[in-house]
């Protein structure tokens, strides 16, 4: 009798078991799972970025996908890590300046025939030119940053200065005078944190036309001519001749002055754009921030490095990744993003949604007005240019502006160091 | 250890003559296998690979194969003005970690032997950086050298002293003392604990002798501790030379090399050229450089420990 | 000690250099904790004071819930007390085969002890990151503890095998004549009195395994798998909008388990050190 009972029990079990294993089997096999890592840190874009993941994976039950946080300051150190151990996440957020590596690895997969005609359209072809790697695009352009003069408006009010519009812009030339006239009784006009010099130094020679590197008989070189200079010497004579920025600032890192700025040591600084999240959440109470469209040289032009969407070549849905992708980049999700980094979306039409439903309007018309003036920068998708800025240029500028380095040595060392890594 | 009392009815015979009390191979290795494998599938075969590595051009990339170079890596090396810049400040790190935490370790080994009140207070904070992950160190000294918010810099503004609007941590010039100093704060524990056990294994009695004959607190020092404690000293030396050649985690926090590569370790530069840059090969045949050097400090403390047998 | 009539310009010396290390040795922690307890504002002032002018708990709170040091936390307890149980599980048998076993083995042994701690860790990460990725043991914990066990073991073997050579062969020899196997003179007379000497080898493994941060920092990706020094490196950022305060406090509440253990084993752990650096 038990041996019967033993073998009934067993049989209903295995007919169960076989039962939920039929009913689960195409389930399962339907769903999707896409990782979706992600670097970013502040607290709105996170949430914004939770809440578009959560609306994708409510209205598309067959592709569900997770978000796997990685740490800021160490993004590229993780992601190699994680693409040499297999592990990479299908869809990998990173910015085109740093995709260059991984491009030349074979990490990341060739976008141009994933990439939807419409999202084409939409980012204005510049910033698609940063992405470009020998005609495979490896990244979706997100968003990009500029940098912006901030201004303590009660301490310009004081001394009688109007601000700028986006009609008519500060020329660099406005900017050193209105920085020399507010440098009095200890304080100065500018504060500047030029610990991480590269980028700042190298967008806005652009506004000279300096794009650094050249092709010169299918090689790129590094030239440092007279716009590249302009930049260079423009802000060591604000430090050492007009003495109009703080020399104490000049070695901290770019949120390291704000305490002087909100102090009212000095009247102005210069930050990335997203800084305006920085004077929301830092200042004191009443304090009159404002944001300035960019400084004019000959031109507005900075470069376009946005922040990047990339597939991994090792993720097995790459078509899935990309709906997805162009999900997180229609109009609305992309402009729920920036707003949340405070940084400038790729395309127009997200510009103008953020600006209509933002309470900054000042700050976002300004910031927005920059996206027509994002030009094609040359070292962007230079192999060698990560090197290049970790080992050579960072330190070489530095010790520059510290009046440590003489022009010609900085360009002796910069175009030497530049061979010697490109080989 | 206590001493437990011998066991009734014994009576000591030679070991030989006892069947099966020595270990025999067979239960040595039953007992080693546990450790024996993971040590060397996790450490040793992958630290021979490692040195392997070096001769290779092992590098991150899709598809890549690897391929063995010989002493090609060795020669780009020689010929890398950062790889020589990591290991001169290596090397200086290393010597004046190792010199200054020398000094102010016998200095606070010889005041704990006295009898001094307070002095439990710091014989604990001298063990507290033991307890700390260097990350937390790190973190704590960062803090200090804050250049605006920083106690530092306001204790010398208060005080009329320069250097009150330096910011250490990102000056070319201050960086490396910075940090130096905080690599003496780091490694006092194990220092202090030697030569605190060595000073107080001193015998008592030699010291009264000596006293009784006159000498002076400082003959009596030159002549009696520290001759005794010569074997503490050449080994707990030896030991932290290498310990902080070889440092990262602590110097990653405070500055991650910079500013500039002044404060870049061999180990911090080994880390960027495999997880910034994919060059496995490269990497690795820095750390067989710096084998090198190890085995160089190793060779005098053998010989150190040599002389002192043999005298 | 000798009593001697000590002049009392020399005592004086010596307490001034007494508290001029304590001064040294304890200052900077003070300063954290003076950090931990600020508030936002006062922390971005251009001139900060020693004691906290806002005193307030909140950044204890901000690092607890908004940066999630508590699972980090949890995520470091489970790490070190499974190595420190695996650890000592396989460190007892082997450092008593080192200690009682004069032959080659036991050479090697101690000879690959004094080595491991030599190596740079560079030399090691990638090919154990190779091998650990074939075995699927990457960016988990189960990977990690089997890369700390292999890692303290060196100086767990070191200090066990000392204490066993404490332990008189006598009681051993004693209890095989009395036909006890070698497992249960292992079980039954050398762990009881190696007793206290486990304990502090658990406990060092602890530690160790604590306060790990390179190798934590390459393997583990996730960051729901991360322990607290690599968790706490992250909040140091380098353009990011450091918060002092949570950081500060994070920090404090990092340090408290390893530093309660220590204060608990530090008699005993002296004395090992010792006689694995001296005599080993």
């Amino acid at each position: 009798m038990r041996k019967f009972l033993r073998i009934g029990a067993a049989l209903v079990l295995c007919a169960a078991l076989a039962a939920t294993a039929a009913q689960a089997g195409p389930k399962k096999q339907s769903v999707v799972n896409l990782t979706f890592a992600t670097y970013v840190w502040q607290p709105t874009t996170v949430a914004a970025v939770n809440n578009i993941v959560a609306a994708w994976n409510k209205s598309h039950a067959s592709i569900q996908v997770q978000v796997v946080p990685v740490d800021v300051n160490s993004v590229h150190d993780k992601l190699l890590t994680s693409f040499v151990g297999g592990s990479a996440a299908d869809i990998v957020h990173d910015e085109a300046a740093d995709i260059s590596g991984f491009t030349q690895q074979g990490y990341l997969a060739n976008l141009t025939p994933l990439i939807p005609k419409d999202l084409k359209a939409e980012i204005p072809k510049p910033v698609w030119a940063s992405v470009d790697f020998g005609h495979k695009i490896t990244g979706v352009p997100i968003m990009s940053q500029t940098y912006n003069v901030f201004a303590n408006m009660d301490l310009l009010k004081a001394a009688g200065i109007k601000a700028p519009t986006v009609a008519s812009p500060w020329t660099w030339d406005r900017f050193r005078a209105v920085a020399k006239q507010l440098s009095t009784n200890g304080n100065f006009g500018v504060c500047w944190g030029l610990r991480s010099p590269t980028a700042t130094i190298q967008t806005m020679s652009l506004n000279w036309g300096g794009q650094w590197n050249y092709l010169q008989n299918g090689r790129w070189v590094l030239n440092v001519g007279k716009g590249e200079q302009k930049m260079l010497t423009t802000i060591h004579d604000m430090i050492y001749d007009d003495k109009s920025v703080d020399p104490a600032g000049v070695g901290l890192s770019g949120s390291a002055v704000l305490p002087s700025f909100f102090g009212g040591k000095c009247a102005m600084t210069i930050q990335g754009n997203y800084q305006g999240q920085g004077m929301i959440s830092q200042s004191p109470k009443g304090f009159n921030w404002a944001m300035f469209p960019p400084l004019k040289g000959d031109t507005q032009d900075q470069a376009a490095n946005p922040q990047t969407l990339s597939i991994s070549q090792q993720s097995q849905h790459k078509t899935e990744a990309m709906q997805f992708i162009a999900y997180v980049l229609n109009s609305q999700n992309m402009a729920k993003l920036a707003a949340g980094d405070w940084l400038i979306p790729a395309a127009p039409s997200a510009g103008t949604l953020v600006v209509k439903s933002t309470k900054h309007y000042g700050f976002w018309r300004n910031a927005i007005s920059a996206v027509p003036k994002l030009v094609k920068a040359n070292w962007v998708s230079l192999v060698p240019y990560a090197r290049w800025k970790a080992e050579v240029a960072t330190p070489a500028f530095r010790s520059y502006l510290g009046n440590q380095l003489s022009l010609d040595a900085l360009i002796k060392q910069l175009t030497g160091g530049w061979d010697s890594i490109r080989g | 250890m206590t001493l437990v009392p011998e066991p009734r009815g014994f009576r000591s015979r030679r070991p030989r003559q006892r069947a099966g009390v020595g270990l025999s191979g067979a239960e040595s290795l039953v007992l080693l296998i546990p450790a024996l494998l993971p040590i060397l599938v996790l450490s040793v075969a992958p630290l021979a690979r490692g040195i392997y590595l070096g001769f290779t051009d092992s590098r991150a990339g899709l598809g890549v194969t690897t391929h063995f170079i010989g002493i090609d890596n060795f020669r780009a090396l020689i010929h890398d003005t950062l790889f020589v810049n990591s290991f001169k400040i290596g090397l200086i790190w290393a010597g004046c970690v190792t010199a200054i935490q020398f000094c102010l370790a016998l200095g606070l080994a010889l005041l704990l032997s006295q009898p001094l009140h307070g002095r439990w207070l710091a014989r604990s904070l001298a063990l507290v950086p033991w307890a700390m992950p260097s990350v937390l160190v790190g973190i704590m000294w960062k803090l200090f050298f804050q250049p605006q918010a920083g106690i530092l810099n306001e204790g010398l503004y208060r005080a009329h002293l320069p250097g009150s609007s330096i910011d250490w941590l990102s000056d070319f010039t201050w960086a490396l003392p910075a940090v130096i100093l905080v690599g003496v704060w780091a490694g006092m524990p194990q220092t202090t604990v030697a030569l605190l056990a060595g000073v107080q294994s001193v015998s008592d009695d030699l010291h009264e002798a000596a006293a009784v004959d006159g000498a002076s607190a400082w003959r009596r020092f030159r002549d009696i501790t520290l001759p005794q404690l010569r074997p503490v000293i050449i080994a707990i030396t030896t030991l932290d030379l290498i310990w902080n050649f070889n440092s990262f985690g602590l110097v990653y926090v405070l500055t991650l090399g910079g500013p500039g590569h002044s404060t870049e370790l061999p180990m911090l530069f080994a880390y960027n050229e495999a997880f910034k840059y994919g060059e496995f090969g490269y990497a690795s045949a820095l750390g067989d450089a710096m084998v090198v050097v190890i085995t160089g400090f190793l060779i005098v403390y053998l010989w150190g420990r040599l002389k002192e047998t043999t005298s | 000690m000798i009593v001697s009539s000590r002049p009392k310009t020399a005592r004086t010396a010596q307490y001034v250099g007494l508290w001029c290390y304590i001064l040294f040795l304890g200052f900077p922690l003070l300063w954290m904790l003076s950090v931990s307890f600020k508030s936002g504002p006062e922390l971005v002032e251009l001139h900060p004071h020693l004691i906290p002018q806002s005193f307030t708990l909140a950044n204890f709170g901000t690092g607890l819930h908004e940066y999630g040091v508590l699972h980090d936390a949890w995520n470091s307890f489970k790490v070190a007390s499974l190595t420190a149980v695996l650890t000592t599980f396989i460190g007892v048998p082997a450092a008593y085969v080192l200690a009682r076993q004069k032959g080659l083995i036991s050479k090697l042994g101690l000879g690959w002890i004094l080595l491991s701690q030599m190596f740079p860790l560079i030399l090691i990460i990638i090919p154990l990151f190779l091998v650990l990725r074939d075995l699927h043991l990457t960016d988990s914990h189960a990977g990690l503890i089997f890369v700390y066990v292999v890692w303290t073991l060196p100086f767990i073997l070191c200090m066990l095998q000392s204490y066993v050579r404490g332990i008189p062969r006598e009681l051993e020899e004693a209890a095989m004549v009395d036909g006890a196997s070698r497992f249960t003179v292992l079980r039954t007379v050398i762990a009881p009195l190696l007793a206290p000497g486990i304990v502090v080898v658990t406990l060092f493994a602890f530690i160790q395994a604590w306060n790990e941060f390179f190798f934590a920092l390459v393997l583990l990706q996730t960051p729901s798998l991360t322990t607290l020094p690599v968790a706490l490196a992250r909040f140091v950022g380098i353009e990011g909008i450091v918060r002092l305060g949570p950081l500060a406090a994070s920090a404090l509440l990092a340090t408290l388990p390893s530093l309660l253990m220590f204060v608990v084993i530090q008699r005993w752990l002296t004395r090992g050190v010792l006689s694995g650096a001296v005599k080993g």
